[in-house]
């Protein structure tokens, strides 16, 4: 276990590495400087603003300086915030995101089961079909139409919860609805179909047969094995939700990372898009890494290091 | 897949069945908000620093104009009233300016604003290390530009203190909207001790930072979406600001902010397209003019058959410039100057209405049918094909749209293909000169018309077409050296006419903005260039 961990992690630094190097050899493809003011400056200005940021160094140098500090935990300096440090950026916008990604997670993947789990018990009536009907508007609905009907109806009509904003969990609640809806319904249909599956096997019909309740042989016996394949799908969607959207957070006004993101490429603000791209991928690698993990603890035919035996 | 298309088409009808019917109900702002003398107002984006040195962008600028203050204030119609000046002297030939300060002006922690402040500042503005992005703003200012490349050195710079409250500036040449300027943040004071003190880390949060204005923020920590702005007791003209505090969010969608109006938790909003055809008869509409102007700018340098004049013509005459503020949607209106509408007014009288054109920058099919002819005929072609680059927006894209089918319609015969970038990508082609028209924007950062003319002289780094004029050229020369203003402007008109009838850029619209205001909220000035907002007098009414 122990040489397979250190196998992993190893691997791991070497994705961070391509990642790092990849990214940052594309990003100096864009066209442009990070210049806010860009448009007005002489070309006289954008040299001598290029001389003061190292922009003037040749790529491959301007490569080995950035990878340097980011070695010493040193991310650099934003262009779009003046003087602010990348790392404290990231760290300021990504708890929001990450609360919410989490909090849609867990929502949307246990009422997924759930639903899942009763559309597969009750194949074929009309629970079934009704379940399979929510499922297909949950993945085809975008969750920034249902946000803005949240916030319309349940916010401003009903005034049930804030319409925007973040602080109190109350203002957590509509946001991780419309988050949590398409996960929701991908989760239920997975579920639905592995469930249906394991309900004809063989060992389900001798667990019914021992005179197991019907109870007993979803929890026990069908469940489990039908959720194996879900913990695939969870990885990536955790890593996805808690890295924020850009449209729920400026639907939300929530200071989260997500937006942060897709501005910071389009300003050209190359030590952000760096610092968020590696937050993602630290971030991806980790679940995966979990997620293998897990496998091996809930499924024991799945061995970790296979050559060991 | 198709079904999935349906449904999510079908659920974007319901959202926008859904904003519409939000028009409308409204309620309005409770009675607390005028005892407490507060307002609640919305930013488009965050604040990216509050270093006025580095300050490049609306919201830093609109915050800056209301925590700071510098030698003049611009009031209604960027008119310029005293702010830390008393009194100005100005030599014969326009190049010294005597400034005596107010001796009761204060900075947040107790210390006197006085005239080392202002050396301070400008020194470290201009300071290549500071990398300021404006510093070509302090151009004309003794050695400014030297300073700046990095060839002087900073104490260089045309500006000295004579004691405490005593300011010297000397330019190199006469600036004739030189006032104007010292009513921009960017030419604020700063205290050397605080921007000491706070090191890297000043003007990146509320409190590293010290104020000299009517008002202090609090509560902004670097890059969050809400903060304040609280009257400041230690401002020297207190009893004129009348507000306790502006309570400011971030609104990046425009029905949210539209919601939080109606819930009475904001008091003002800008209004997306939409919102503007369905509100514009509510109380408290506003049009707000941007001082920006969007034009074409032809490639005379790459594309021979666009150094034709006629061509040129033709197709500014082939477009209905209402078709494309229509497809624009909002509040933006059709243009026929290059200097924006309502930047500023000469003689009572608006300086765009002064330099329109009314030849050439309008619809004219028939004439523009007859002009395409003759444009074949003299370049010998039969006919001719061309590229509008603009951006990858929403709007950009709703332009070269709508100028494709205006401009073929019009034209039997013309080709053009349309292609929408990237802005940092566009701009690059822009300055480059990768393109054969390209859909340029110009927002002036102060409210003269010379922010514009100057744009199309024939070195400007900003003429991308290279279209030339050595008329053109003299006229922009001369209205910098004399000193009388009735000339200035004159040769200002002039110009921009003759840029017009060559069609040397063809004026498309100019940038307006729909806002809807709680009616009770008074005295808010507004200028269109520079630094928007003026809140040091505003308030709260009973009266709506």
């Amino acid at each position: 276990m122990a040489k397979y961990l250190l196998k992993r992690i190893l691997y791991m630094i070497l994705t961070l590495f391509v990642v790092a190097t990849a990214t940052f050899f594309l990003m100096k493809l864009m066209p442009g400087s990070p210049y806010a003011n860009e448009a007005k400056m002489t070309p006289t200005q954008l040299k001598i603003m290029n001389e003061q940021y190292g922009l003037n160094k040749p790529v491959w140098l301007q490569y080995l300086i950035y990878i340097g500090g980011m070695l010493h935990g040193n991310f650099g300096t934003s262009f779009q915030y003046s003087n602010q440090p990348v790392s404290s950026l990231i760290a300021s916008r990504l708890g929001a995101s990450c609360q919410l990604g989490l909090q849609a997670l867990i929502l949307g993947v246990v009422l997924g089961v759930i639903i899942g789990a009763i559309a597969a018990m009750r194949q074929g009536t009309w629970v079934d079909s009704t379940a399979t009907v929510f499922a297909i508007i949950g993945k085809s609905v975008p969750n920034f139409v249902l946000a803005v009907l949240l916030q319309y109806y349940i916010g401003l009509k009903l005034g049930w919860f804030p319409i925007a904003g973040w602080g109190q969990f109350s203002e957590t609640i509509l946001p991780t609805i419309a988050l949590a809806v398409g996960p929701l319904a991908e989760t239920a249909r997975f579920i639905r179909t592995s469930m249906v599956d394991t309900l004809s096997s063989d060992y389900i019909e001798l667990g019914k047969a021992k005179g197991l309740s019907r109870i007993e042989v979803i929890r026990k016996h069908a469940m489990r094995n039908s959720v194996i394949p879900l913990v695939t799908l969870i990885g990536p969607y955790a890593v996805a939700l808690m890295t924020g959207s850009m449209v729920i957070e400026n639907i939300f006004n929530i200071p989260g990372i997500g937006e942060q993101f897709v501005k910071s490429i389009l300003t050209n603000d190359y030590p952000t898009i760096m610092g968020i791209t590696m937050v993602y991928c630290i971030g991806l690698v980790i679940v995966l890494l979990i997620t293998d993990i897990v496998y091996g603890l809930i499924d024991p035919r799945i061995r970790l290091a296979g050559n060991e035996d | 897949m198709k079904f999935t298309r349906v449904l999510a088409a079908g659920a974007t009808v319901l959202a926008s069945a859904v904003a519409l019917a939000a028009c409308g109900s409204s309620s309005s702002s409770n009675s607390s908000s005028l005892a407490k003398q507060t307002i609640n107002w919305e930013e488009s984006a965050e604040i990216p620093t509050m270093d006025l040195s580095k300050a490049t962008d609306v919201t830093s600028f609109n915050q800056l104009n209301n925590v700071m203050e510098g030698l003049y204030r611009l009031g209604k119609d960027s008119k310029v009233e005293p702010g830390l000046a008393t009194k100005t002297t100005v030599s014969k030939d326009g190049k010294t300016w005597i400034f005596t300060l107010r001796k009761n002006a204060k900075w947040s922690n107790g210390d006197p604003v006085t005239a080392k402040d202002f050396v301070y500042s400008w020194r470290r503005t201009i300071n290549p290390k500071t990398a300021s992005q404006y510093a070509y703003l302090f151009e004309g200012i003794h050695n400014a530009t030297k300073i700046s490349a990095g060839k002087a050195s900073v104490n260089s710079l045309g500006i000295k203190a004579e004691g405490n409250y005593k300011l010297v500036v000397t330019l190199d040449k006469r600036i004739p909207y030189f006032k104007l300027l010292m009513g921009f943040p960017l030419f604020f004071p700063q205290q050397e001790k605080a921007v000491e003190k706070y090191g890297s880390k000043y003007g990146t949060a509320s409190k590293y930072m010290v104020y000299d204005g009517p008002f202090k923020q609090t509560g902004w920590t670097g890059s969050n979406l809400s903060w304040s702005l609280k009257k400041n007791p230690d401002y020297w003209d207190k009893k004129h600001v009348k507000l306790n505090t502006i309570n400011y969010s971030v609104q990046k969608t425009p029905s949210t902010a539209y919601n939080l109006y109606q819930a009475g938790k904001i008091d003002a909003v800008a209004l997306d397209a939409s919102e503007t055809k369905n509100l514009k008869n509510q109380k408290g509409f506003t049009l707000r003019p941007g001082a920006s102007t969007f034009y074409l700018q032809y490639n005379e340098a790459k594309n021979k058959n666009l150094k034709n004049a006629n061509l040129r013509r033709a197709i500014s005459l082939a477009i209905n410039r209402k078709a494309v503020t229509s497809a624009l949607g909002g509040a933006n209106k059709p243009a026929s100057s290059l200097t924006a509408a309502g930047l500023t007014k000469v003689e009572g009288q608006d300086f765009a209405t002064k330099a329109k054109d009314t030849q050439y920058s309008k619809y004219d099919p028939a004439e523009a049918k007859k002009l395409y002819k003759k444009a074949l005929k003299e370049l010998g072609v039969k006919s001719i094909s061309l590229t509008i680059l603009s951006d990858d927006t929403d709007a950009g894209e709703k332009t070269t749209e709508t100028l494709q089918s205006e401009i073929e319609e019009n034209l039997k015969g013309i080709k053009i293909s349309v292609q929408n970038l990237p802005f940092k990508t566009r701009l690059s082609r822009s300055t480059s000169g990768n393109f054969d028209i390209v859909v340029s924007g110009w927002g002036a950062d102060f409210a003269d018309p010379i922010s514009f003319d100057d744009l199309f002289t024939t070195n400007n780094p900003n003429n991308n077409g290279k279209w030339k004029n050595s008329e053109y050229d003299k006229l922009i020369a001369a209205s910098k050296t004399t000193s009388n203003n009735e000339e200035r402007y004159n040769d200002l008109v002039k110009a921009e006419k003759i840029l017009l009838k060559d069609q040397g850029i063809t004026p498309l619209y100019y940038q307006t903005t729909a806002w809807l205001i709680r009616p009770n909220i008074k005295g808010v000035i507004y200028n269109p260039a520079g630094a928007n907002y003026n809140f040091k007098e505003a308030y709260v009414s009973s009266s709506k």
